[in-house]
């Protein structure tokens, strides 16, 4: 099969001469029982193009509502999150929207699939809010599933499917509209050891290949496959150091 | 990098394939209704009640509209009616005297036929309900005595054998032709032309059948037979005229495209001249015309369709509250869905499009299959009640393109409240 064109607006964006992610003193606070707690506290740092980054932190520490934050799911109290170069502030709600469409790739803790929808279908919903039409969606949503090794699962249904596989379907999902930034939130959360080590091996070689992963996690194990660690405790960065000893992942026999 | 960032901007929103969504949405409707099938049918059953009262409302209004226009044609159109009646419905007129009688007799109506321009062809008329009397039975029936105007005027002539002729008329003679009711209950397959019968007793020869009329809400037109008016006074209903002229009845049929109204005044012209009625009294005559006959009967059977479809539409309130009780329901359990939809990239426009055309799909299926439904009691009805509910091509895309914006109105707010979902809120629901 002839591998598809790539989305044009990357030609225009990727051109590296702004750090891909960056927040400037951001606050998000939440009132709860009259009572305001800072979930972030005054975050600024930069993540660049290619980085391959482990968010740390126990529950409670501030690092998903930072992660909601970068990928434009939830709007900061204060402080500025620019994505390649993009103030986001003030984006109406469906700017937003194409931003994590065409920039950000999600995977779930639970993955996240569409019930009773086939691997393609479900791979397919980013390519429908970016205004593909049917055939070239599910000619790109084939090409990321064989990518992940997922050719004989096309029309499986997630119930149909092991956990490794959905989340590879899931992650199928995130790349298909060819993104910056793979934002994953807890990705081995819901796996075994073995099949977290496959996702691992997952993740490395595709920022081996230039996309840049974030990965939020409060296992030490995860996150000593990433290149940076950044710390949170209690809405503040504690750490932001590069990992010593990396873990390289090693792609195991596809088709579990 | 400030300047540029519009430039950027616009390169997140290239040119969306609109059809393509809206086909998506379609897709993901019916997997919604197959999902919660049961749900989806009970849901669609209220607005197929709902779509299938008010079509049908609409179709009885309709056809009742229909039946009227199509006896009025059937027996002539343009057509006015004179009756010896003092017309009690002048407006601003001063009340009525008390002993005033009507009047209308054979020589008014040649007036009116020598004066007032345009007329096709008048009939006197005499009318007795009279028992005719075979050797094998009898049955009674509505007689008309008349002259052969009287065929022309209500276009229904001889289909066999002959009509009355004026030369009938002037001998009073004892011919009768029998309407096809008539025919059917005394003589059967028999043919009755030339045939002796006896109306009350009178020895009387048939001379023709009547051309066949059909019946118009349960009213047959052929369970009739029509004498000369002169053998009708002498034989049956002379004692009981005031004087030897008196009619009962008299048609004036016009020319094609002559208005009625006009026709109407010229007769009424005619008349008062003929009874020196004065202005501002009492016309011991009435006139009325097939147009007011129409517009007045069709102002009843106006307002009730409109009662009817009020009273209709309550079912389609009901069953369009049942599409918004649903799809909030639908909004509710799949709150984590659109969550992960918008993460993904739906617009806030995506996910109410999304919800509406699911609600859309359900009002139409369901209004489609009301309309089916109603489309058949009411070709039913029009086969054996002999009552037409017709289901017009009109009716129907209303019906459908009604039940849509049903829907549309019912699913909206559900719809909208879906799309104001926070995504991080959304995502985060069990």
């Amino acid at each position: 099969m002839a591998s598809p064109a790539p989305l044009e607006r990357n030609a225009m964006t990727a051109d590296g001469a702004h750090p891909l992610v960056e927040t400037r003193n951001l606050v998000k606070t939440y009132v709860l029982g009259g009572e305001t707690i800072r979930a972030v506290n005054g975050v600024s740092l930069t993540i660049g193009h290619g980085e391959y980054v482990a968010i740390m932190g126990a529950s409670g520490s501030g690092k998903s509502t930072f992660m909601n934050m970068i990928g434009c799911l939830d709007v900061p109290s204060k402080g500025t999150v620019l994505i390649d170069g993009i103030e986001t502030g003030d984006m109406s709600t469906d700017a937003l929207a194409g931003l994590r469409n065409r920039k950000i790739g999600f995977v779930f803790q639970q993955f996240n699939l569409l019930a009773r929808t086939t691997s393609i279908d479900n791979v397919a919903v980013p390519l429908i809010y970016a205004g593909l039409d049917t055939a070239t969606r599910r000619e790109r949503a084939t090409a990321k599933l064989i990518d992940m090794g997922l050719g004989e699962r096309l029309m499986n249904t997630p119930a149909k499917l092991s956990g490794g596989q959905q989340q590879r379907v899931a992650i199928a999902r995130a790349l298909v509209t060819e993104p910056l930034i793979l934002l994953a939130d807890e990705p081995t959360g819901a796996l075994d050891t073995k099949t977290s080590e496959d996702i691992m091996a997952i993740f490395e070689e595709l920022n081996a290949s230039g996309i840049t992963v974030i990965v939020v996690t409060h296992e030490d194990e995860i996150a000593q496959h990433a290149k940076r660690r950044i710390e949170f405790r209690d809405g503040e960065v504690i750490e932001d150091v590069a990992v010593e000893n990396r873990i390289i992942a090693q792609p195991r026999e596809q088709g579990v | 990098m400030a300047t540029n960032a519009p430039e950027t901007m616009s390169s997140l929103s290239p040119k969306r394939n609109v059809l393509a969504s809206w086909g998506v949405n379609v897709a993901i409707a019916f997997t919604a209704l197959r999902t919660n099938l049961m749900r989806s049918l009970l849901t669609m059953l209220g607005v197929m009640i709902g779509v299938f009262a008010v079509t049908l409302a609409v179709a009885v209004g309709n056809g009742a509209a229909e039946a009227v226009t199509d006896s009025v044609n059937r027996f002539g159109s343009n057509m006015a009616f004179v009756i010896p009646r003092p017309d009690d419905n002048q407006e601003f007129g001063p009340p009525r005297r008390t002993r005033e009688r009507g009047r209308l007799t054979e020589r008014d109506l040649r007036a009116i036929e020598n004066e007032v321009p345009n007329i096709r062809a008048v009939a006197p008329q005499l009318r007795e309900a009279i028992e005719i009397q075979v050797a094998g039975g009898s049955t009674t029936t509505q007689a008309v005595g008349s002259t052969p105007g009287y065929g022309v005027v209500t276009s229904q002539l001889a289909q066999r054998g002959r009509y009355i002729t004026d030369s009938d008329v002037g001998s009073a003679a004892r011919v009768v032709v029998l309407g096809e009711t008539v025919v059917e209950s005394l003589f059967g397959e028999i043919d009755p032309v030339g045939q002796k019968v006896r109306l009350n007793d009178v020895p009387f020869i048939v001379i023709g059948i009547l051309e066949a009329k059909g019946s118009t809400f349960g009213d047959d037109g052929d369970d009739t037979i029509v004498i000369p008016i002169s053998t009708m006074r002498q034989r049956f209903v002379g004692d009981q005229l005031a004087g030897p002229y008196d009619l009962q009845f008299a048609f004036v049929a016009f020319q094609e495209g002559v208005p009625l109204d006009k026709g109407k005044d010229d007769i009424v012209k005619v008349m008062k001249a003929r009874y020196r009625v004065k202005e501002g009294e009492v016309t011991p005559f009435t006139v009325r015309t097939t147009k007011e006959f129409v517009e007045q009967t069709n102002q009843i059977t106006g307002i009730l369709q409109a009662v009817l479809v009020s009273i209709a539409s309550i079912s389609l309130l009901v069953g369009g509250i049942g599409i918004m009780n649903i799809m909030l329901v639908s909004v509710t359990e799949r709150t984590r869905e659109i969550g992960l939809r918008m993460a993904l990239g739906a617009r806030k426009s995506d996910i109410r499009n999304q919800f509406l055309v699911e609600a859309a799909v359900l009002c139409t299926l369901g209004g489609t299959v009301g309309l089916i439904l109603a489309w058949s009691v009411g070709l039913a009805l029009s086969n054996y009640a002999d009552f037409p509910v017709p289901v017009g091509l009109g009716t129907a895309l209303g019906a459908v393109i009604f039940s849509a914006i049903i829907g549309l109105t019912f699913g909206g707010w559900p719809a909208v409240r879906a799309s104001r979902l926070s995504p991080i809120e959304a995502l985060r629901t069990e």
